[in-house]
């Protein structure tokens, strides 16, 4: 196998849990430089998908090739991973930890201490290298943990749930050393249940559901193709006429109410409803979905309604 | 193989830098001269009050020979005459703290040995036997005498020379006892060491680290790396304890019998100490031992989630180190038997039989070297077999399996 301008490539990978199925047949093929996001609810496959692909799970069929060639001989020095699960040794010392995951994934001790000491100060932990990871608290140690997983400028990072459990200004923090890696050519592969986040820095989705992949591709064509899907409305009066056969989802968007679409759906009909009903319509607007609408749109309302629970309960439920 | 290097290192220095490592690196050492000198120590103190005796002697003959048998033993003796008034009188000196005590001797110390003391305690045992033998080996030589016989050294029992007829090497009481202290020490950290490879296991496990690591590593290099880092903390451990008991018995305990004679068992103590191919032949031993079972500790500790089920799942490995000690006295008691020479040979009680027949010096040196190449080639089947389990389970969540589960585990890995 040769460099194939993937930086990741699954076909038809499968993964079983005694009956029940984590992954179905899944494929995705992830071109080098780009920045793609794997979006889904809980306990859709995404963590088990990616612990296939870093060689944690055997998948049950199906394959994956990095940079176009095996795997485990490409994973330890040309990515980086931050699993879901955060793992860290905690009775070491926060330096000598990030120099030990290093120093396993091939560069000098030297380098990693002085690239260790560089990431604690851009991280705003520069005053805790010399001290143990236990009495960091968790978002330090998940920022420690992220950086042990940089170290080694990696050509590739999978990144699993990395904004879970960190405060709002360390989320922004991170997104911009991700968007960093992202204008240095680096592939990043992540994993999210936040719709929001993704839809701002996400080049390329991939949505999954119940095992299986539900939309694959370019996040603006398919922001493009799903434009009739959705209409903003704001209006005075009755509201019963909101409901009907086109209607897949109603829900309320800052002053208006989105109506999502069911696929061919004649958003005239609503209109025409709207204005017999007595309603004072002031705006109906085929309006760009967002990422979240599509995804409740392709994969349905329940499916959607898990995709946002709050991290606690990612942290505490068993994604398998 | 840098991988390797940073987990040995890692696992190293974790280690050596931990509090317990210190607490019982020094501690052994430390423990082991209270163990030795304490009682020793109070005994020899209690002695120091009071070494001055008197000896009355109605007999009129057994005067000399005890008083020169008790000066021999550390004691300042003073003979006095009998009157009626010396009972009282030497009470009074006891009382006084002039005297230790006084012994009387008359015509039935002659026939059977009897004497009366008077102390202003108990005498303690080391007093009580050195008098009683004194007093015997005197009214002995007194009644023997003109015959030239040495009544103490018949009273310490006598000696057995032995000399063996057959080929067999000759075992001694004392290399008997090296071997048994050394082969019961080895069972110790052979034991200890391999435990704490399965501990970090587990951890790894537990606290997820594991799935970064080997995502960067294969899982037999970590294996590996734990195992050279535990067994490198063993071996410093040792070398720390090994020169300690060096000083100890090559300085400490020389010194002390130059500054206090009387601590007479100390001889007995410095007797035991080691030489140098012993120390070699122990530290082989626990190389090889430790290889053997660290290895089957960790692929138990991959198979299990929680030290709980760790405790359940290592009981066939853990029984295979204590099967050897159930039967070392038997195999001790005839060291060069059948049954001793197959039990000694068997790798997974080799390092535990054979060193003890070995230091005790019951085993020829083809056997020893024939349990080495026994144990090597075990370790390469153990360590082949419990790489495939430890692969499989290291990153396995959930129950512990099964024993047809693990040899699929072992056939797939």
């Amino acid at each position: 196998m040769s460099d194939d301008g993937f930086a990741v490539r699954l076909d038809g990978l499968t993964k079983r849990f005694g009956k029940h199925t984590a992954v179905s047949r899944f494929d995705l093929e992830v071109p080098k430089g780009v920045i793609y996001g794997l979006l889904g609810p809980n306990g859709s496959g995404k963590t088990t998908t990616i612990r296939m692909i870093m060689g944690i799970l055997h998948p049950d069929e199906g394959h994956v090739s990095l940079f176009g060639s095996d795997p485990d001989t490409t994973r330890r020095t040309k990515v980086g991973y931050l699993p879901e699960e955060r793992g860290v040794y905690k009775k070491m010392k926060v330096l000598e930890l990030i120099m030990f995951l290093g120093e396993i994934r091939g560069i000098g001790r030297g380098e990693a201490r002085k690239r260790g000491l560089v990431w604690l100060e851009r991280l705003g932990l520069p005053e805790w290298a010399d001290k143990k990871v236990e009495d960091l608290s968790k978002g330090m140690q998940q920022k420690v943990q992220f950086i042990s997983t940089v170290i080694h400028e990696p050509e590739l990072l999978i990144l699993d749930e990395p904004f879970s459990g960190l405060d709002p200004i360390n989320q922004d923090l991170l997104e911009e050393i991700v968007m960093e890696f992202h204008e240095k050519g680096t592939t990043i592969l992540f994993s999210t249940h936040l719709m929001d986040q993704a839809e701002r820095i996400c080049e390329r989705v991939c949505l999954i559901s119940k095992a299986h992949k539900v939309l694959d591709g370019d996040l603006r064509e398919i922001k493009t193709a799903e434009r009739k899907g959705v209409v903003a409305v704001e209006f005075d009066g009755p509201d019963g006429w909101l409901e009907g056969p086109e209607v897949a989802h109603v829900e309320t968007h800052n002053s208006a109410v989105h109506l999502l679409l069911k696929e061919g759906a004649d958003h005239q009909a609503i209109l025409r409803r709207g204005v017999e009903s007595g309603a004072v319509i002031r705006r109906f607007d085929l309006v760009e979905p967002r990422l979240h609408e599509i995804f409740v749109r392709h994969a349905g309302a329940a499916a959607a309604g898990d995709a946002g629970l709050p991290p606690e309960v990612v942290a505490a439920g068993g994604v398998r | 193989m840098n991988m390797v290097w940073a987990v040995i290192r890692r696992e190293y220095i974790q280690r050596v830098r931990s509090k317990w490592f210190i607490f019982a690196t020094i501690g052994g050492p430390l423990f082991m001269i209270a163990v030795l000198f304490i009682p020793l120590y109070f005994q020899t103190r209690n002695e120091q009050a009071g070494r001055k005796i008197a000896v009355v002697d109605r007999t009129g003959v057994l005067a000399p020979r005890l008083t020169s048998a008790l000066s021999d033993g550390g004691y300042e003796v003073e003979t006095d005459a009998w009157s009626d008034t010396i009972v009282p009188h030497l009470t009074q000196a006891v009382t006084d703290k002039k005297l230790g005590g006084f012994l009387i001797l008359d015509d039935s110390t002659l026939v059977s040995g009897q004497a009366v003391y008077y102390g202003e305690s108990h005498p303690s045992t080391l007093r009580a036997l050195t008098l009683k033998q004194a007093v015997v080996a005197a009214a002995l030589e007194q009644q023997l005498s003109g015959r030239d016989v040495d009544a103490a050294a018949m009273l310490r029992g006598g000696t057995l020379q032995v000399h063996v007829l057959s080929a067999e090497s000759d075992v001694t009481e004392r290399e008997l006892a090296i071997g048994f202290v050394g082969a019961f020490f080895l069972y110790m950290v052979i034991l200890l060491y391999s435990v704490a490879v399965m501990r970090a296991t587990i951890e790894e496990k537990t606290s997820r680290v594991v799935e970064v690591v080997i995502s960067s590593m294969k899982p037999w290099h970590l294996m590996l790396g734990k195992i050279l880092g535990v067994g490198s903390v063993g071996l410093t451990q040792m070398a720390v304890w090994a020169v300690s008991a060096g000083l100890i018995f090559s300085a400490g305990i020389p010194a002390m019998m130059a500054a206090k004679p009387e601590m007479g068992s100390l001889a007995d103590i410095q007797s035991l100490a080691p030489g140098v191919g012993m120390l070699v032949l122990f530290l082989a031993f626990f190389l090889f031992g430790f290889f053997l079972f660290s290895s089957m500790y960790a692929a138990v500790g991959a198979m299990c989630s929680t030290d709980e089920e760790a405790q359940q799942a290592q009981l066939p490995v853990t029984l295979l180190i204590i099967v050897p000690m159930l039967f070392m006295s038997s195999v001790m008691n005839n060291p060069t038997s059948t049954m001793a020479v197959g039990m000694s040979l068997f790798p997974f009680f080799s390092p535990v039989l054979m060193f003890a027949r070995a230091a005790g010096g019951a085993a020829p040196f083809w056997q020893v070297g024939l349990s080495f190449v026994l144990m090597a080639l075990t370790i390469v089947a153990v360590a082949w077999v419990a790489g495939r389990i430890y692969k499989v389970g290291i990153l396995m969540a959930g129950k512990r399996p099964t024993l047809p589960e693990l040899i699929r585990w072992v056939r797939e890995a």
